[in-house]
């Protein structure tokens, strides 16, 4: 790392703490916003493409609805806002997934209609204060792009795990975790990955403090 | 005989929802907002409960009617999550009310409390999970209202589990990176799996 970039981090390591949605302050697997569908219908990759599309269309568009129209709501009515911005855009949405996946949605069972009320899409309800259209867009896109990341790596571990497979292709003869396609085994493998991910990111700070001491 | 039989219908679906089928437990149904209550400290878990049983007592009836009405529309799929809020949203507001005219005509000082919880206890994957449970499987309208009940209860029972565990884990032993929500998920996952010894099977999503 060069000595611009270790002190870039270094100097804004706190702001990117709480801003940076895709590593440092992943929404999943450092803040628990959508564990739900993670824990119980991530485990296969066809259900995290199914619910990966679903989050990718409507979490960016609700948080743009619901921030516009909150401009004419009292603050005590923005919960309702919220949802039921998320409600109307699942219609469209429900309906590009069943032409894409067809049959194929009941797989994540009720985990689909209920994003509309999943707190990774409405819990900017809670704060006080109105949220531009702009950061609205920002957030959307990166708060979007941590939840799929997340998605992505739970559903992959724990389909060849829990099934030994990947894309449903068998690639070894026995699963090697059966329990990690349960829900309790969901639970524990999500915990085992956000406590990783801590490590991780543990490791990372350390390591820009010591390129940026290193460097001076 | 048929009041009795009704009784032990709606205690039976409410026995069910609380223990078999726990909304944290068995389908991670509001997890996320469990994690947050105990993380912050639970400031009053009795006054949460009953704006959450409300809510779920109020809109498991209008959710029951609304699906028997879209049961034959190709597209219900659409439209069930939209018109279960607009329950849920009706729910909300027939209790603030409630609320408003309390303050007003009572002395109460705990009206402030219950509004704040409102929220969360009304937009939440537990009572919209609840709902959507209830008209998939095809219950009647005791039934529903008996899972609907035994939701509240039991996601009210599953914040104690959960704040009681934190408490005992809260200690030094536990290494620095596990602290907090991946020590949370691995004590849930070990109790949803003792649950699971004792039912014996997965409830279906």
């Amino acid at each position: 790392m060069n000595l611009e970039r270790a002190l870039y981090y270094k100097e804004n390591m706190e702001r990117l703490m709480r801003t940076e949605r895709l590593f440092l302050n992943n929404p999943v697997l450092i803040t628990g916003l959508g564990l739900a569908p993670i824990v119980v219908a991530a485990t296969s990759l066809n259900n995290a493409l199914i619910l990966g599309l679903a989050v990718l269309l409507l979490l960016t568009p609700t948080r743009l609805l619901a921030a516009f129209l909150s401009r004419y709501s009292y603050m005590r009515f923005r919960g309702v806002v919220y949802t039921l911005s998320a409600a109307l855009l699942y219609i469209p949405v429900y309906l590009i997934e069943r032409a894409v996946f067809g049959v194929g949605l009941s797989m994540v069972g009720l985990y689909l209609p209920l994003l509309v009320v999943e707190p990774i899409i409405i819990k900017r309800y809670e704060r006080p204060q109105l949220e531009p259209m702009g950061m609205a867009l920002r957030k959307g896109i990166a708060t979007t792009g941590g939840f799929l990341l997340a998605l992505f790596l739970v559903a992959t571990l724990r389909e060849f795990l829990g099934a030994g497979s990947l894309f449903g292709h068998m690639l070894v003869k026995a699963a090697p975790f059966p329990l990690a396609g349960s829900t309790a085994g969901g639970f524990i493998l999500v915990g085992l990955m956000a406590a990783f991910w801590r490590w991780l990111r543990n490791l990372f700070k350390k390591y820009v403090n010591m390129e940026a001491k290193r460097e001076i | 005989m048929i009041v009795l039989k009704s009784v032990l219908t709606f205690f039976v679906y409410a026995v069910v929802a609380i223990a078999a089928q726990n909304a944290v437990f068995s389908r991670a149904l509001g997890v996320s907002r469990v994690v947050k209550m105990v993380d912050d400290g639970i400031v009053s878990l009795g006054k949460f409960t009953v704006m959450l049983a409300a809510v779920q007592l109020l809109s498991a009836p209008m959710a029951y009617f609304s699906g028997r009405l879209i049961q034959d529309l190709t597209w219900r799929g659409a439209v069930r999550p939209l018109i279960y809020v607009l329950c849920t949203s009706i729910a909300y507001f027939v209790i603030l009310l409630a609320l408003a005219l309390l303050a007003q005509k009572t002395q109460i000082k705990d009206i402030k409390d219950y509004v704040a919880l409102l929220p969360s206890a009304t937009f939440n994957c537990c009572v919209l999970g609840a709902l959507l449970l209830t008209t998939t499987s095809g219950y009647t309208l005791l039934e529903t209202m008996g899972f609907a009940l035994g939701s509240a209860v039991g996601y009210a029972l599953a914040i104690l589990v959960v704040n009681e565990g934190q408490r005992k884990i809260r200690n030094r032993n536990v290494p620095s990176t596990f602290r907090g929500l991946p020590i949370t998920l691995i004590y849930i996952g070990i109790v949803a799996l003792a649950i699971y010894g004792f039912t014996g099977h997965m409830p279906a999503i």
